[in-house]
């Protein structure tokens, strides 16, 4: 089969998982879409870092098998390779997911302005601790549909984690053009992002546990967690 | 309807989150001492909650089912509480302690914990003035009268010893000498006993006797004068009495 002829471009192009193809001085000479968006999330030097980590040898192409994670990307191996000084190529392969497919239970979900229960909780959370913090927020979300109880309790928990942190910053917006399609229906998202100098990490696996089968995603990092919301109407 | 007065930045955040909260269906529970005001707290912001008590599981359970709002109160005496569904139910449960964190963090959204009076004194001082001022309507005595200032604050049990040593105050400051009489007759129809009871009961009389006017009168030399009796014998019946 004569491939000679054939442009890879736009396969590479439309690749679901990031290739980005760097000078020697690990500027970008040439990135994927799916690469494009993972910089939304990490900055390219790192990528150059571990590019530069994982190069083979001598020239040529080099497979390893390492886990990475960036916030809702997750990777499971990447490939670098390189044929002259001046340049070197990085593919990152993606996790394969499991599409999920969680029933709303209608009968739980209630109307509710997100701005109340965060309130509320804040106040809770005042009760307990005395750390300066700051509530950044929309008051023009719309009222969505939530699991009052239940997603109460996530906030608890997740301001919780950061009952010794200095500076808390609390932030709630909506993201503009994200969407999530939930029972067949395209809905808008709202994201909560809690900030600090620090955090702790004992509540992580009850935040994770209470965010399963909802259509909430969760980040936990380091110094700050994020979470999801998507405005079920 | 019943009032709930805190001048506790701590109590103000646990009223704002309940009040903030007052429309939604979440539970919430409120722990605290007993006598510190965790009923009189809900029952003040949720005036028209049916109110429960978990002395009674069976009775919870059917509340449960007919009600979307409720007061629980004793919340730590239910024989089995993982057997409760909150769902989409506004409860405002109510425990003097916690038997079991675990159960507490997976039936409850709020958890709040209410300091004890002893931690929020000028809570204490304001609802003193509030005992006082129903003592002395209750017993019919003009506040003005007494000396209130000089009243111990008791928070040992926080409002329930509170209210004790004020009503035992008020009534100190309102007996007269007939009352006193009274009330030592009574004592003594009840304990006088043995072969040395005029000895041992003396005391209620000397001992009072003493000890006031030694604060009246500072020195021993002048309440000595006072009494008309000698020195020597009230140096003997302060030893006995032990009085220092």
């Amino acid at each position: 089969m004569n491939t000679i002829s054939i442009d890879f471009k736009p396969f590479v192009e439309w690749d679901n998982s990031p290739f980005i193809l760097f000078d020697h001085q690990g500027k970008i000479v040439y990135l994927n879409n799916a690469a494009e968006i993972l910089f939304g999330h990490v900055t390219p030097k790192e990528i150059y870092d571990i590019a530069v980590a994982y190069a083979p040898q001598n020239f040529g192409f080099m497979t390893t098998t390492v886990s990475l994670n960036y916030d809702a990307f997750s990777f499971y191996a990447l490939t670098v390779g390189y044929e002259n000084d001046d340049q070197i190529a990085i593919r990152l392969y993606n996790k394969p997911r499991i599409r999920q497919n969680i029933p709303i239970q209608k009968d739980k979900l209630i109307t509710t302005d997100i701005n109340i229960l965060l309130e509320a909780n804040i106040a809770l959370f005042k009760t307990k601790n005395q750390n300066s913090l700051t509530l950044l927020t929309d008051q023009e979300i719309p009222r969505f549909k939530i699991d009052q109880n239940n997603f109460s309790k996530l906030l608890r928990k997740t301001l919780d984690s950061f009952r010794a942190s200095d500076s808390i910053a609390i932030s709630l917006r909506m993201l503009i053009g994200e969407h999530i399609i939930i029972a067949g229906k395209r809905e808008s998202m709202v994201q909560l992002r809690i900030e600090a100098n620090g955090r702790y990490v004992d509540h992580d696996d009850e935040i994770k546990a209470l965010t399963e089968n909802t259509h909430i995603a969760c980040s936990l990092k380091e110094r700050s967690i994020k979470l999801d919301i998507p405005l079920i109407q | 309807m019943e009032q709930f007065y805190t001048k506790s930045p701590q109590v103000q955040n646990i009223i704002k989150g309940l009040n903030l909260t007052r429309t939604l269906f979440v539970s919430s529970i409120i722990i605290g001492e007993a006598g510190s005001g965790k009923k009189t707290l809900a029952r003040s912001l949720f005036p028209d909650a049916v109110v429960v008590s978990g002395y009674n599981q069976e009775e919870v359970q059917n509340a449960l089912e007919n009600h979307d709002e409720l007061i629980l109160t004793d919340f730590e005496k239910l024989s089995n509480p993982n057997a409760l569904k909150f769902d989409n139910k506004r409860i405002i449960a109510t425990a003097n302690h916690i038997n079991n964190q675990e159960n507490i963090d997976n039936l409850f959204a709020f958890i709040y914990n209410l300091p004890s009076l002893k931690e929020r004194i000028e809570d204490a001082v304001y609802i003193r003035a509030i005992f006082i001022k129903e003592a002395c309507t209750n017993l019919m005595i003009d506040e003005n009268d007494i000396n209130t200032q000089e009243f111990p604050i008791d928070l040992s049990s926080n409002t329930k010893s509170l209210k004790k040593s004020v009503y035992e105050h008020v009534m100190y400051h309102a007996m007269g000498a007939k009352e006193i009489e009274e009330a030592i007759y009574t004592y003594l129809l009840k304990h006088m006993d043995g072969n040395n009871a005029y000895k041992e009961h003396l005391e209620l009389y000397e001992k009072p006797l003493i000890e006031a006017g030694l604060k009246k009168f500072g020195s021993q030399l002048q309440l000595s004068q006072v009494l008309g009796i000698n020195r020597n014998t009230l140096r003997k019946k302060i030893y006995e009495h032990h009085i220092d």
